[in-house]
């Protein structure tokens, strides 16, 4: 009898890690964030009611603007320069020469490579004395710009050094681009479209889900930067880096309140699907079109 | 043989699933059975006391050093050293936990938020009847470790900050009159040490400062101290930063960029070496003079043993100047028990074994810091790493030392701080207008954490 009970439910005992995982470590600390939302709660005390007026601190918040207008500057650059950038590189590896995998294998290894070691890295390159990138502009006689020190050029330093993890984005376009039949470009080809028609008109719709889900991803991942500003640039310089997830960090762990940072998490979460949402609609609407 | 493949197919996938659960289940059992477990180096009978510190390398051997003394010269307690990195954080997560160390050793500007919070056990009883005096201590010490009239930890290590002049670098740009004597001890004679000292190679970009306010740039709020002026009033209800003092001090370190250009001081700073390495500026002579606490002596020990330096208190305002009490930050680390601790009277039985003066004296000596005592040994100074420890330890018994602002909203008053001179020091704002900003900023953190308090002590009434 009890095997036939488990034999019935052999597919949620096999299931049952991972709901008691998501249940433990998601759903739950889920419900007490939206809990915590509600409170001034420091970690040391008992959380205090405060009903709604940690969503309305954060409106009059001035440093919650400054951190949503960077975190949308470096997202509204960041996202369609990795697209274009990963979606070049796909463009060129869909070419198969006997170096094709070699050459993958270096545009995707930067992505398994620590962040943290990355961002030490990134800050050797973009010293104004002594990196790599300004005695390369020197050497062409132009004179680099104080990367982390200098506010534009730091938020631009961090856009630059995102394109570093290009590697997952140009597998998924590398993927879609080969599943376009050749045909289609050869009938492109007799119809007498050159090169650019051919990727307007053949390769960018064929690849249309692919730079949907990239760009979802990368809104996300955009929304939610954290590690190489903090590393880099801590914010600075004048909190020009000064991003959402680090403004929620020092608020949770260096100004102990947890109440207002768990009400900044959730502003987050709808920020992040309220963004994600325009390339979901741009989406659908493609597909509807099709 | 099977004729169905199905069913074989079937079979061997129950197999599978079979082998899956039991080696799921060996694992399991393995793990319980030889898996990680606490160390079972605790002698019998002994009462355990967890202690979480945030020293790694020489500091965090030179108290595993005294743990080992004390495990070794009693037979009632044993002290267990954990070395936590970002210990007030997790502290803090382990004291929610309900889950805490016995003995941590905190910051002391941490004191005020926990204390506050209830989070730490007073410990005025049990020091009083230990006979603890805050007289054996250098006055500015026992104002580190208590707040509102209680105390909340006892000293562990301590250090002032001072100037410290790299006489090579001084001599070799011709100033040699600071080998001996006072030093500069106002800021014009300062800023007129640096100009000395300032110089641009032929390509007109900065090679090498007396001084530069960004080196190393961990206290951007200090400099209006030494200046006469106060960030939050005495009793941490006002914050006070737009004082004329103040803006005299931030006015000051606006005259660098203003003088040498925002971009040539940039630039010479992304040139500079880490704290901690051989490339650090002052060991290079390229910032010939800089405040910085006396654990600096073990930085020169390791990466410039030849380099001949020595510290002045840190100059002030010519109209405050009184060389018999000199002015300076006093920094410290705290052995505080967290509320909820399981053993907290083994703990303070060892806080105290600690404040014995050859104890003390030890652990400053090895970290390179001041003595936390009222008077250092002779002893103490001869071997102390740091030659002009004497320095530090006047400026820890000056009454004019200065600690970080007892408050609980500290850490968002400094981060605004940090934010503000930035800005100041690329010339886009003026020492008024930062200082008004950060005032605003702060005095809404301290009106809306009294607020908070109010309510909590009111039962949460709305």
């Amino acid at each position: 009898m009890i095997r036939g009970v488990l034999r019935r439910n052999a597919g949620w005992v096999w299931v049952s890690p991972w709901i008691v995982g998501l249940t433990v470590f998601f759903l739950i600390p889920m419900a007490m964030s939206l809990y915590y939302s509600l409170t001034d709660y420091n970690m040391l005390e008992a959380p205090l009611r405060v009903g709604l007026s940690n969503y309305a601190s954060i409106l009059r918040d001035e440093l919650f603007w400054k951190a949503v207008r960077n975190t949308l500057v470096y997202a509204g650059v960041s996202i369609p320069l990795t697209a274009l950038v990963s979606m070049a590189i796909a463009g060129l590896l869909d070419v198969d020469t006997r170096l094709s995998g070699v050459v993958r294998l270096f545009v995707f290894t930067p992505t398994v490579v620590p962040l943290v070691a990355a961002a030490m890295i990134w800050m050797w390159l973009f010293n104004s004395d002594a990196g790599l990138i300004n005695a390369g502009l020197g050497a062409v006689g132009i004179q680099g710009p104080n990367w982390l020190q200098q506010q534009g050029w730091a938020m631009a330093a961090l856009i630059l050094m995102n394109l570093w993890s290009v590697g997952q984005a140009v597998v998924i376009y590398l993927g879609a681009l080969q599943d376009i039949p050749e045909t289609l470009y050869e009938a492109g080809e007799l119809d007498g479209m050159g090169p650019i028609r051919r990727f307007v008109h053949i390769a960018l719709p064929g690849i249309a889900h692919a730079v949907v889900f990239n760009s979802i991803i990368q809104t996300i991942t955009a929304w939610q930067v954290f590690a190489t500003p903090f590393i880099m640039t801590e914010g600075g310089p004048n909190r020009s880096t000064y991003f959402y997830s680090h403004y929620l960090y020092d608020n949770a762990f260096l100004f102990q309140r947890m109440g207002y940072a768990s009400a900044l998490g959730w502003v987050q979460t709808v920020l992040i699907a309220a963004c994600a949402l325009v390339p979901w609609r741009f989406a659908r609407r493609l597909w509807s079109t099709r | 043989m099977d004729s169905d493949p199905i069913s074989a197919v079937s079979r061997a996938g129950r197999l599978t699933r079979r082998a899956a659960i039991a080696g799921l289940g060996a694992g399991a059992a393995g793990l319980l059975l030889f898996g990680p477990r606490p160390r079972g180096d605790v002698p019998p009978g002994r009462t355990v006391v967890d202690y979480w510190e945030k020293w790694t390398g020489a500091e965090g051997v030179a108290m595993r050093r005294l743990v080992d003394e004390f495990n070794a010269v009693q037979d009632r307690i044993h002290v267990r050293y954990l070395t936590i990195g970002a210990i007030d954080q997790k502290a803090m997560i382990a004291i929610a936990g309900g889950s805490p160390p016995d003995l941590v050793g905190l910051w002391n500007f941490n004191l005020p938020a926990y204390a506050e919070a209830g989070a730490l056990m007073p410990l005025d009883d049990l020091a009083a009847s230990a006979g603890i005096d805050p007289g054996d201590y250098a006055s500015g010490i026992w104002p580190m470790l208590t707040h509102e009239d209680r105390l909340w930890g006892l000293i562990s290590t301590c250090g002032s900050l001072a100037l410290y002049l790299n006489l090579d670098a001084l001599s070799s740009a011709g100033v040699r009159e600071h080998e001996r004597g006072p030093g500069p001890q106002t800021i014009e004679e300062l800023d007129r040490l640096h100009e000395r000292v300032f110089a641009v190679d032929a390509g007109g970009r900065v090679e090498r400062v007396g001084f530069i306010h960004t080196d190393p740039g961990w206290w951007s709020w200090l400099w209006g101290y030494h200046f006469g002026g106060r960030l939050v009033t005495e009793d941490g209800t006002r914050a006070t930063a737009m004082s004329p003092e103040n803006e005299d001090a931030y006015r000051w370190v606006r005259s660098y960029p203003e003088r040498y250009g925002v971009d040539a001081l940039q630039q010479f700073q992304s040139g500079l070496g880490f704290y901690g390495t051989a490339l650090h500026p002052f060991l290079t002579g390229q910032v010939a003079t800089t405040i910085q606490g006396p654990w600096l002596a073990n930085l020169i020990e390791a990466y410039a043993p030849g380099l001949r330096y020595r510290a002045v208190p840190m100059p002030v305002e010519a109209s405050i100047l009184d060389p018999s009490r000199p002015v300076g930050l006093l920094d410290g680390d705290v052995l505080s028990i967290p509320k909820g601790a399981a053993e907290p009277e083994a703990a303070f039985e060892f806080m105290l074994w600690i404040q014995d003066r050859r104890r003390l004296e030890a652990l400053a000596s090895a970290h390179g810091k001041s003595s936390p005592l009222v008077e250092a040994t002779p002893g103490f100074l001869a071997g102390h790493p740091n030659r002009s420890i004497a320095v530090h330890n006047a400026v820890a018994n000056s009454e004019r030392v200065f600690h970080f602002p007892r408050l609980r909203v500290w850490p968002r008053y400094v981060a605004e701080f940090d934010a503000a001179v930035q800005s100041l020091w690329q010339l886009r704002t003026t020492p008024g207008v930062m200082l008004g900003g950060i005032e605003r900023v702060a005095q809404h953190a301290i009106d809306e954490a009294a607020e908070i308090r109010r309510r909590r002590a009111a039962g949460g009434a709305l």
